[in-house]
């Protein structure tokens, strides 16, 4: 395989297109910027850590991150909202990625949102969990839902993606919708459908999709979806669980989920899901459980468990076990927990225990966290490393500068297979602005 | 096969157009887009203020109590509708984990904020190693079509 390369979405040839028709069509609304509900967050991380390259020499990394993210709702009295999220780096030292700079647009869109039955329009690039689609697109989206309760979903675009594999290319098109019927607290029933056509074959996706939920007694909801590759003609995906909700406090589910390597990674641009990396033939089972039940006003306990099953020897069979229990206090605005986790696998190098303790302290302007976790493998996971133990401690401290503005830090010290007595620095400063109150967006 | 794909797309077009007739829309109250009230700290539990069913998702509220259940299985409820969710969670609230060209981890992110689930806490670069042989769906969801700078370290 040759040089690895990244391959550009294709959404960056109508990106420009869609910022043009979203900020033209904010213009078009009279008066639309004085009588909008804005959130703007902007967030800045500066980080600093050093690796030893071979023969000890040491590069030092301070990649700087700003993440922006801005909403307008109620653009001009009118149910029409803007929303963008998008985020850049540039490196203060060493080169930290793929070029000294990177950056990506994550979201950039107008959303007409429908005073009744959630009816609500998308244009420009978003995020979209529908039926079976769960993709960033460059495009648009419409979804209405009739007073019977019968209500469709489309949408259309291109897929916004991004490849390492050499001789990948991106898909040209997206396209699929969903009809479903809802019948308030009781059930929604809906059929998906998603086409994806790629540059080459391989990229090319075609899925038929099926999700259920019932609310069969009070308290007692059924959920299941499952998809269908019709390009490989495999089962992808498939998850059915019950859950439980007696009251306020108990939350207990339990269920059956699967996938077949062919169906669901058939697409995939990441390269440890394609063949030659993974077993195009083995098929996963599991079944779960979980259990979260607030057993004393602010105290959890947390138990999950799941049994998963290979068609094949390679990797095995495992069973992962988690139990925790969570404090929180002062009005909820501090957490202290801890949590035990194992891994018991058929074979001995997938199997590990996990160990993990954390606490926050809020008085008044300051926060103060620390988060501790230790690894134990049961044998050395790295090849040449007799290492089988690994450890990390995050210690944060904040303050408040302004009611929108806060300064934070981070230190992490951590011990493992790979990294020997490695400290990494963090400083966060994050601006949160809104003109109205209520819900944190 | 192209004729067919115009049908389906002029069909589906018409039932659109149908929909959107006033007449054609549900007459439930949608939800506004951003939740009235300032929301208490913490995992939130709708039922600590509402009851009966949500006009957003037509679910009951309970169904969307902040819990360990409801957060593993978040993508099943948000598959059916982001009405309410985006009431409270802003578009960039999502893209914390399912981003296109992420370069930092959710839990680096959010370090200062222990009490949130956040996967690749400890050094997940051992970890993955078992965690991908035994489950990679789970890591399919995030990274299946993404491919961050520290994948091309050793994934080319």
């Amino acid at each position: 395989m040759g040089r690895p390369t990244t391959v550009g979405s294709p959404g960056k040839r109508l990106l420009p297109a869609i910022v043009s028709i979203s900020l033209f069509l904010s213009l078009l609304i009279p008066g639309a910027a004085p009588a909008a509900d804005v959130t703007f967050s902007s967030k800045t991380y500066g980080l600093f850590y050093q690796r030893e390259l071979p023969g000890g020499e040491k590069d030092r990394y301070a990649p700087l991150y700003e993440y922006l993210s801005a909403d307008a709702a109620n653009l001009g009295d009118m149910p029409i909202a803007f929303h963008f999220y998008g985020w850049g780096r540039v490196d203060l030292a060493e080169e930290s990625g793929s070029g000294r700079t990177s950056g990506e647009i994550g979201s950039l869109y107008m959303e007409y949102l429908h005073p009744q039955g959630n009816a609500q329009a998308k244009l420009g690039r978003f995020f979209l969990t529908e039926g079976v689609a769960m993709d960033i697109i460059d495009g648009a989206f419409v979804k209405a839902t009739t007073p019977v309760g019968l209500g469709v979903s489309l949408y259309g675009g291109v897929p916004v993606e991004y490849s390492i594999l050499s001789g990948a290319d991106r898909a040209d098109s997206i396209y699929g919708g969903r009809v479903f019927f809802a019948k308030s607290g009781f059930a929604e029933l809906g059929a998906s459908y998603l086409k994806e056509d790629g540059s080459v074959e391989r990229l090319d996706r075609e899925l038929y999709g099926g999700d259920l939920w019932v609310r069969v007694a009070s308290g007692v909801e059924l959920t299941g979806q499952a998809s269908y590759n019709r390009t490989v003609r495999e089962m992808a995906s498939e998850r059915y669980a019950v859950r439980i909700v007696p009251g306020a406090t108990v939350d207990i589910s339990a269920g059956y989920e699967a996938y077949e390597y062919a169906g669901l990674f058939r697409s995939a641009l990441h390269p440890a899901f394609v063949v030659a990396t993974a077993d195009n033939n083995d098929k996963v089972q599991s079944i779960f459980g979980i259990v979260d039940w607030e057993f004393t006003p602010g105290w959890t306990v947390e138990v999950v468990g799941k049994n998963i099953r290979h068609d094949k020897s390679d990797p095995g069979d495992a069973n992962r076990g988690e139990i925790g229990v969570r404090r929180s206090y002062n009005d909820k605005k501090d957490v202290a927990g801890i949590v035990a986790a194992f891994v018991a696998a058929d074979r001995g190098e997938n199997e590990y225990r996990e160990y993990r303790a954390f606490a926050s302290y809020s008085p008044e302007k300051l926060r103060l966290t620390l988060d501790a976790i230790a690894q134990q493998y049961e044998r050395a996971p790295l090849p040449g490393s007799g290492e089988k133990n690994a450890y990390q401690v995050v210690a944060t401290a904040g303050y408040q500068l302004l009611a929108a503005l806060n300064l934070s830090g981070n230190l992490t010290y951590t011990e493992s297979p790979i990294f020997d007595k490695d400290y990494a620095g963090l400083v966060r400063l994050s601006y949160d602005l809104g003109t109205v109150t209520g819900g944190k967006k | 096969m192209m004729r067919r794909a115009y049908a389906a797309n002029i069909l589906g077009a018409v039932l659109l157009a149908l929909l959107f007739g006033c007449s054609a829309v549900s007459k439930t109250p949608s939800v506004p887009p951003k939740h009235p009230e300032d929301l208490a700290a913490g995992r939130v539990n709708c039922l600590e203020c509402h009851e009966n069913v949500s006009t957003g998702a037509l679910k009951p509220y309970g169904t969307f109590r902040h819990s360990r259940v409801f957060i593993s299985s978040h993508g099943t409820y948000s598959r059916q509708g982001q009405s309410l969710c985006s009431s409270c969670h802003a578009p960039a609230f999502c893209q914390t984990c399912h981003a296109g060209k992420e370069e930092l981890k959710p839990n680096v992110k959010m370090g200062d904020r222990p009490d949130r689930m956040a996967p690749h806490r400890g050094d997940y670069l051992v970890a993955h190693r078992i965690d991908g042989r035994l489950d990679p769906g789970s890591c399919f969801r995030c990274h299946g079509n993404k491919n961050d700078v520290k994948c091309k370290q050793c994934h080319k």
